[in-house]
């Protein structure tokens, strides 16, 4: 695609004669032709942060782990978007809205935005994983407004040449259909409009299970469009994102636009584990640390390895990655490793078998990438096989054995509620938080992030670590590898795309946690400092 | 005995009269020259893999590791031409060999390309592991395995193929055993070959139904279905259920230790339920009792329940047996192996280093036929060859012409080849037909 930043003078005139309306005929666009008006640069900024602070609502939307387009989705969001003054944003999503002036002025904010933001978030995969997934949310958000008379309308109007299978067609695979459809019932099945395409075309139907699939094709009922019309979108604006960093160079010629473009994607950046600056730990604190400072996941890998002396590849790399953050070193490591997994095997198994990958964790062989810990997200999503021990233990854990595992941490009853309230809602991370503040009897709850990022914060509450002086974003401004070599952070393997946005996700949220937290912290570092 | 003489080319394969000695581990370095440079089927191999030479790059671009004695590996290799894998093949003499995917250019310039190396093609590939099925066997455990434990692959691949057949339309799917105790699937087709990481995170989670909650030590297996069944799910079930008594009650005889009864509790999703039904068994049946009577009173048990009131069993646990015989009985996948686009996966006729045993191909159809146990070793090929010379003393007088017999046509290891040669005709066939039509 031909990305034009700098406006070609001869384009303008046309510009001048079509009228905003037809430039912009629906609530719901591809973001297909770069825009081509002239902005101020005022402007420019402004929009840039508006569809920012947007883009943030959904996201904190999806951290709150309310299911997307659910009437609480919706509701939270419409609030966050009147609070922060973009409701002219919320009538673009809702049925009635966007007929006015008014809104097609926001069409035009909401087009030429999303173009500034590419610009931003070209830079490295890890911003594009965000970038994209808050973009579809909005997209589907938007399209799910839309009127079926309107949806045919965007269909002719963008080139989708789709067809609604015939009766005849429908009623041979209709047994299908009934099975396999999923969120509509028989009855509405029989009246629905369905559409053939590719399995490709429709991965997240897929994924779930959601549509009938046979021989290859999806049959996706008039619902589910968005997934056919959101599989395009996401390639359009993946794309763009591509060509977008071609432009960056020429872009930032211009000091003006380039500085807020850094400033923009560098307050996205978290904080970084993958390397410890604090004091080494022994590995001989390691029992009473468990105790005090991990979180439950890191704890039950833990006590797994001393009870079996052994432990699968992916507790082994849940727990050693994380041993690596808190500042073991890989002389520790190894010797922790060898004397627990010895018990059960000659030292020269263990040295063939396993030496190698912690060497590989420390970024000491193979491709010499120094892995990064895994984040709460990760360890959330990771689904442990029988026998192994790693995953969220808020998660993976069945009520009742989570239960008497926190009654023989020493969880009174009423703190087991307090933590199970928000466990049986699928809030781990905030039951993880709660089970943090009951053991530490602080006032503060901490968001948690990161395994490493509790055991962090456990250890300033305990005195025995500093808050760290520079600041959570500084030390991260080195880490961030620039774009074409993420040398320290390969942990994202280029497929796994996911991982990848999600940890994109991740690391906003421990931000947001950093400044929290620091905020909270500012007086008391201001005094040791002072102090020495 | 189940004897496989049933198929087509019982002729061939000589029955050795002498005794075979064991395969022995320390030896293998050995034979393996033997073994590549008369059994490896050198030239069916690379028609697989260069498919036909119907794309750019698609076998000289393909990055190939070879794992040597005392675990050197090797990565990052690539092959110009068969010649030159065969060549390579007979003089490092690998241990283990596995397929990595198509990179965009030669994976050995991989030191000096800006950017690295990416992959543009790789087949799909499954990789089914019996140690993940640990927790439900009781007649192996670890590096065993044994044909009553085996059924538990013979499902998996039932249900995984008829799934990638009728619901993705892929077809030119390969089944390797894996030398030991799992299977790998590898799935050829162009579209297979060319899915990005989306999509094959997308096929892998569609086939992947099985979650597990753990209850401390140990994870138990959890299928939750809903009011209604996706298709593939109904499928699964009508291809389990025939065989669940057979596998879980009389073979593995499961839920017949205390232990056992335990991981049929863990799956009741419900705590109170749960407790209900634990408390019924005590009373009705004895420790130690046989899974046929724990089973029986199960389906007893929540039959009766569901009918009387409304409660736990009528609605939550509404589909109880099937999420139990799914939970116990339905593929279990390493996603992460299908997910990634980079990930190698041994390659089919390797000899596995424990085992000695080939890495043969198996027809999906025959599943129930094969029997891993008796999967032919690298010692015993090479005294079979050894028994057929010395018979027909044909090997050293006659000159090499085409009418020579080809070394693994002497061997057990032939009807493997077959399979191989059969998939290789159809997928051959189908990228002629493809190939015209652009």
């Amino acid at each position: 695609m031909e990305f034009h930043l700098k406006k070609r003078p001869r384009h303008e005139v046309k510009v001048e004669v079509v009228s905003l309306e037809t430039k912009y005929p629906s609530n719901v666009m591809l973001y297909h032709y770069p825009p081509t008006d002239d902005i101020h640069i005022e402007e420019f900024e402004e929009l840039a942060l508006e569809r920012l602070r947007l883009l943030r609502i959904l996201e904190r939307a999806s951290t709150k782990n309310l299911r997307m387009l659910s009437d609480e989705w919706k509701e939270y969001v419409g609030a966050e978007l009147t609070r922060e003054g973009l409701r002219s944003y919320l009538r673009l999503c809702s049925p009635a809205g966007g007929k006015h002036d008014s809104d097609i002025q926001t069409r035009r904010r909401d087009y030429i935005s999303h173009f500034i933001l590419r610009l931003a978030y070209c830079r490295s995969e890890e911003l594009t994983r965000w970038f994209v997934a808050r973009e579809m949310e909005l997209f589907r958000y938007k399209f799910s407004a839309l009127s079926s008379s309107e949806v045919k309308q965007f269909l002719d109007d963008n080139n989708f040449d789709i067809h609604p299978l015939t009766e005849a067609q429908k009623d041979e695979v209709k047994d299908g259909l009934y099975e396999s459809t999923a969120g509509q019932s028989v009855a509405k099945i029989e009246l629905l409009d369905f559409y053939k395409v590719p399995f490709t075309q429709v991965l997240d139907l897929v994924r779930g299970r959601r549509c009938y699939l046979k021989a290859g094709f999806a049959y996706v009922n008039t619902h589910d469009l968005v997934s056919i019309v959101g599989t395009r979108q996401q390639e359009e604006i993946e794309q763009g994102l591509v060509a977008a960093n071609g432009l960056v160079e020429e872009v930032e010629g211009d000091e003006r636009i380039s500085r807020m473009l850094k400033a923009l994607h560098n307050s996205y950046t978290g904080k970084d584990y993958t390397v410890c600056r604090d004091a080494a730990v022994p590995i001989e604190s390691l029992d009473q640390l468990s105790k005090t400072s991990m979180p439950l996941c890191m704890r039950m890998c833990h006590e797994h390895i001393r009870a079996q002396h052994h432990v699968k590849h992916g507790g082994r790399m849940q727990y050693g990655l994380f041993l690596k953050g808190i500042g073991v070193t890989l002389e520790d490591s190894l010797r922790f490793w060898r004397e627990e997994f010895t018990k059960k095997m000659d030292a020269d198994k263990f040295a063939r078998s396993y030496e190698y990958n912690i060497y590989h964790n420390y970024g000491k062989k193979g491709s010499m990438v120094n892995y990064t810990p895994y984040s709460c997200a990760k360890i959330i999503k990771d689904m442990a096989a029988p026998g192994d021990c790693h995953g969220c233990p808020y998660k993976s854990m069945d009520p009742s054995s989570l239960k008497s595992k926190l009654t023989s941490y020493g969880l009174s009853p009423s703190a087991i509620d307090e933590v199970m309230y928000f466990v049986s809602r699928g809030h781990y991370q905030i039951g993880c938080g709660k089970y943090f503040q009951l053991t530490h009897n602080s006032s503060v709850e901490p968001t948690i992030n990161h395994p490493n990022n509790y055991f962090e914060e456990s250890q300033i509450l305990m005195g025995n670590r500093q808050k760290r002086t520079n600041g959570p974003a500084a030390p991260k401004a080195r880490a961030r590898p620039d774009i074409k070599g993420h040398g320290d952070r390969s942990m994202l393997m280029g497929q796994d795309d996911d991982e990848l946005w999600r940890i994109a996700e991740t690391q906003e949220r421990i931000l947001q946690s950093q400044k929290d937290i620091s905020e909270a912290f500012n007086d008391d570092l201001d005094l040791t400092e002072i102090e020495y | 005995m189940p004897e496989q003489v049933a198929d087509q080319e019982n002729q061939v394969p000589p029955q050795p009269t002498a005794a075979v000695p064991a395969f022995n581990p320390e030896i293998l370095q050995d034979m393996l020259p033997l073994y590549y440079r008369r059994l490896f089927p050198h030239q069916p191999f690379y028609r697989w893999l260069s498919y036909g030479l119907t794309e750019d790059g698609i076998f000289c671009n393909r990055e190939i590791s070879f794992t040597l004695m005392d675990d050197i590996y090797i990565r990052y290799l690539c092959f110009d031409s068969q010649a030159e894998l065969e060549k390579e093949l007979c003089s490092r003499n690998p241990v283990k060999i596995d397929i990595g995917p198509v990179m965009h250019t030669r994976p050995k310039m991989h030191r000096t390309i800006p950017g690295g190396l990416v992959p543009v093609q790789r087949e799909l590939v499954f990789d089914i592991d019996m140690t993940d099925y640990d927790d439900v066997r009781t007649c192996c455990s670890g590096a065993e395995v044994c044909l009553k434990c085996w059924k538990f692959m013979v499902l998996a691949a039932r249900i995984l193929d008829v799934a990638l057949r009728e619901d993705f339309g892929f077809e030119h799917i390969l089944w390797v055993f894996s030398g030991r105790r799992g299977i790998h699937c590898w799935v050829c087709d162009h579209q297979a070959r060319h899915l990005d990481g989306r999509g094959r995170y997308s096929v892998a989670e569609y086939l992947n139904i099985v979650s597990y909650v753990s209850f401390g030590g140990s994870n138990s297996p959890r299928v939750p279905l809903g009011d209604r069944q996706h298709h593939s799910i109904k499928r699964a079930l009508k291809i389990v259920e025939p065989m669940f008594e057979e596998v879980i009650i009389e073979d593995q005889n499961l839920f017949g230790t205390p232990k056992g009864v335990t991981k049929l509790l863990n799956m009741i999703h419900d705590e109170g339920a749960r407790g209900e039904f634990e408390s019924y068994l005590q009373k009705n049946l004895e420790d130690g009792a046989h899974s046929r009577q724990v089973w029986e009173s199960f389906l007893k048990y929540s039959n009766s329940m569901r009918t009387t009131t409304a409660n736990a069993w009528s609605r939550k646990l509404k589909n109880i047996v099937q999420e139990v015989q799914l939970g116990l009985l339905y593929p279990r996948l390493d996603i992460n192996v299908t997910r990634g686009f980079n990930h190698l996966l041994k390659s089919p006729f390797c000899i596995h280093p424990s085992t000695g045993k080939v890495c043969v191909p198996f027809s999906v159809s025959a599943v129930g036929k094969f029997d891993p146990t008796t999967v032919p070793t690298i010692t015993q090929l090479l005294h079979e060859i050894n028994a057929f010379d010395d018979k027909n003393k044909s090997y050293m007088e006659a000159p090499e012409d085409k009418s020579r017999i080809k070394d693994h046509k002497k061997t057990s290891m032939f009807k493997g080849v077959v399979v191989f040669e059969e998939f290789l005709r159809k997928l051959e066939r189908s990228l002629k037909v493809n190939g015209l039509q652009f």
